[in-house]
């Protein structure tokens, strides 16, 4: 099973209000993604901490077996 | 008295390694590309680090890692008893300079500027990506 990276940033989006999102397919194969996102929540917040609210925001499409991998950086807006 | 839990060793581990990487696979032998990158990092500091292999007992210590740390991927690195990350977030930290701080260690080696812009002229940030999978 695939997803496309628009249904991963709309998600991201939705769990982060605000966030700049890109989301990129890394293999081609729709299961390897690589999202950057800059979001003013992850202000304050340890690397982890920014990833797992980002993970959180996709977490079912994990569960799902929908990706395999998320590459994930993360910045707060300057 | 009751046998230590899973849990108990884990956190046990995380307490008494200054350095500690869970992986898939050994230092030598990794199993997974994101282990070996982890790997490659820390042997640039030239520190001691423990490593657990996860393979052996992966869907237990999913577990147990996700109730320490509410993390469940590996690899997973963790420094003076906290989660520092995965792999991009110990990459990030690599280039950053935030990796050597909270390592209290400096580089070995230089990183291979070079032959990083070579790779990939369009972000000189990120390191070459290995693909290798699993």
């Amino acid at each position: 099973m695939a997803i496309s990276t628009d249904e991963v940033r709309l998600m991201i989006e939705a769990s982060l209000p605000g966030a700049q999102v890109e989301v990129v397919d890394e293999t081609g194969t729709q299961d390897h993604l690589r999202a950057t996102v800059t979001a003013p929540q992850f202000e304050g917040l340890s690397r982890i901490e920014q990833h797992k609210l980002v993970k959180k925001a996709v977490q079912t499409r994990f569960d799902d077996g929908s990706i395999h991998a998320l590459s994930i950086k993360t910045s707060v807006p300057d | 008295m009751t046998e230590p839990t899973l849990k108990d060793k884990v956190e046990e581990l995380i307490r008494e390694n200054k350095v500690l990487l869970f992986m898939k696979g050994t230092p030598d032998a990794p199993q997974c590309g994101f282990s070996m990158r982890v790997v490659g990092v820390l042997e640039n500091y030239g520190v001691e680090y423990a490593a657990l292999d996860v393979l052996p007992a992966l869907q237990p210590l999913r577990e147990v890692t996700a109730e320490i740390s509410d993390w469940q991927t590996f690899p997973q690195l963790y420094v003076n008893g906290e989660l520092v990350g995965g792999c991009d977030i110990v990459e990030e930290m690599d280039e950053s300079g935030e990796l050597g701080q909270l390592l209290d260690a400096e580089r070995t080696e230089p990183a291979p500027q070079s032959a990083k812009q070579e790779l990939q002229a369009d972000d000189p940030q990120q390191s070459p990506p290995i693909q290798i999978e699993r």
